[in-house]
């Protein structure tokens, strides 16, 4: 357990340092200013649409800071030490996404929604979508965990990246959306934050053991 | 099948694409195949 | 089964059975074109467009089945390390990928004449699209890795966490239309069809079936040779 714990303090510290999150807070920014370019200053369509940006940002944001999760510690050979630990390895992946989610996701997800006050977002609906968006990045950081050790051995695996988690990430999407929008009422919201909690539960499961699964076939 | 019925264009370009495709995926498959094992036979 | 490891005993009695497959999925799709080109009945509704639905339905349905045989082909991999399953989740992978495409294709043919749109986000094509992406994931994983052992080991995790991941987008996206489901319903010819548009709609769905057999058995004959080629190969390199 102290292992687990030292790995993460060890991430939150080069997650903190290495400014993985600077990377997404830019990219989020530079994808603010192209939707209105690209599709017209109308304020009425911008603020039907701003919560459907947000979350798109948030989603490819996370996807673009997938591959620190595991790449340095496979190139430099500290991953291999670390399957050879007492420890199970599915924990310490669990770990490393964990601080992923910590040091990249979860700040997104509380500094997104006031940027979308950029799109004319109604500001009454800030509220749900910042607890939708803080539920929903820990299964984002998850599945990236997945996308990353599936791709830890590649030199340019990023494009592959997104064909793979993409289609991983459209539940969560989807049903993080019908919570940012489903207004304040008990019996409309309650529905979609329980699919995302479940989805984020199963993610949960499923993220460390095939990362783990997966990363041990390139450490092999 | 009427084919002077409006839209019967619709259901050709349907069969014609489902044909092109099966095809297709036949003669690739069994080129390679064929390929294959007469380069196996040739180097064993 | 055990005796069906050995790629050996695959490839002989795969030579020995595809004429018969062959054979049969000829047979198969005459009597099904027939059956829906020539005696089916045009729909009440929809007219001669109707017809599509002999070459999409069959299309999709082989596309879901084909990515379901894939993930238990993987998971025979990494459990059992069975040598021949990779190879069979790999060489089915084109397949399915040909039958997903030809799907949404014919479905968006049937879908201009049919809702006047050449694309619809109903829950059906969606999935059907989100399949197509984990189809080229899975072929795209395969070729990014060099080593072949590796590459099997990760395309099997890849498929099998994709396999976890349709019912759940199915469930999410047909939830998803239903919150925005426009004033029209964009419903497939119901669910009670009618028994002479049944019987066609069977047998191409077999011949479909038929087919995807001889082929499967083509390209992991075919797989299974590519892999003896470069062993020898390698071998050669090795020995000078």
């Amino acid at each position: 357990m102290s292992a687990v714990r030292a790995i993460i303090a060890r991430d939150l510290r080069l997650g903190a340092r290495q400014g993985g999150l600077g990377t997404a807070i830019g990219f989020l920014l530079a994808l603010i200013v192209l939707v209105p370019l690209s599709l017209g200053p109308d304020l009425a369509l911008l603020s039907r649409i701003a919560p459907g940006i947000m979350w798109l940002g948030l989603l490819l944001a996370v996807l673009l800071t997938s591959e620190q999760i595991f790449q340095q510690d496979f190139e430099d050979g500290s991953l291999d030490l670390m399957t050879m630990t007492a420890t199970p390895f599915e924990l310490i992946v669990l770990a490393k996404a964990f601080s992923h989610w910590i040091t990249v996701s979860l700040p997104l997800a509380v500094l997104a929604p006031p940027l979308g006050l950029m799109l004319n977002i109604n500001i009454a609906q800030v509220p749900m979508i910042w607890v939708a968006m803080i539920l929903g990045s820990f299964a984002l950081s998850m599945l990236a965990a997945i996308g990353g050790a599936v791709t830890a051995g590649l030199r340019r695996g990023s494009l592959l990246v997104s064909l793979v988690i993409l289609p991983l990430y459209v539940p969560v999407l989807i049903f993080g959306i019908a919570a940012s929008t489903s207004g304040l009422a008990p019996e409309t919201a309650l529905p979609s934050f329980l699919v995302l909690l479940a989805i984020t539960l199963v993610t949960l499961v499923i993220s460390p053991l095939a990362s783990a699964a997966a990363l041990k076939a390139y450490l092999r | 099948m009427d084919w002077s019925a409006p839209h019967a264009g619709f259901v050709a370009a349907a069969y014609a694409a489902s044909a092109i495709g099966i095809l297709g995926l036949i003669i690739w498959l069994v080129r390679r195949d064929i390929s294959a094992r007469k380069q196996e036979d040739h180097i064993g | 089964m055990q005796k069906y490891a050995n790629p050996h005993v695959f490839v002989k009695l795969a030579s020995v059975v595809l004429p018969y497959v062959w054979a049969l999925t000829a047979i198969l799709f005459a009597i099904g074109l027939y059956g829906a080109l020539v005696t089916s009945p045009p729909d009440y509704q929809q007219g001669e467009t109707v017809r599509i639905m002999y070459v999409h339905v069959p299309a999709s349905w082989l596309a879901l089945m084909i990515y379901s045989l894939m993930a238990v082909f993987s998971a025979i991999a990494l459990i059992f390390r069975h040598p021949l399953a990779d190879a069979a989740a790999k060489s089915a992978a084109p397949i399915g990928a040909v039958f997903c495409f030809l799907a949404l294709f014919t479905g968006s043919v049937w879908g201009k004449p049919m809702w006047g749109t050449w694309w619809v986000w109903d829950a059906r094509l969606t999935s059907m699209f989100v399949l197509m992406l984990l189809y080229l994931g899975y072929m795209a994983i395969w070729r990014a890795i060099d080593d072949p052992h590796r590459a099997a080991s990760i395309a099997a995790i890849v498929a099998l966490v994709g396999a976890i991941n349709v019912p759940i987008v199915k469930y999410s996206v047909d939830w998803w239309n239903t919150l925005h489901q426009p004033a029209s319903v964009f419903r497939m010819s119901g669910s009670t069809i009618d028994k002479s548009m049944l019987w066609p709609l069977l047998v191409m769905a077999l011949a479909y079936t038929m087919l995807f057999v001889a082929l499967l058995l083509v390209a992991l004959r075919g797989e299974i040779a590519l892999r003896k080629l470069r062993s020898k190969r390698l071998a050669e390199v090795r020995s000078k």
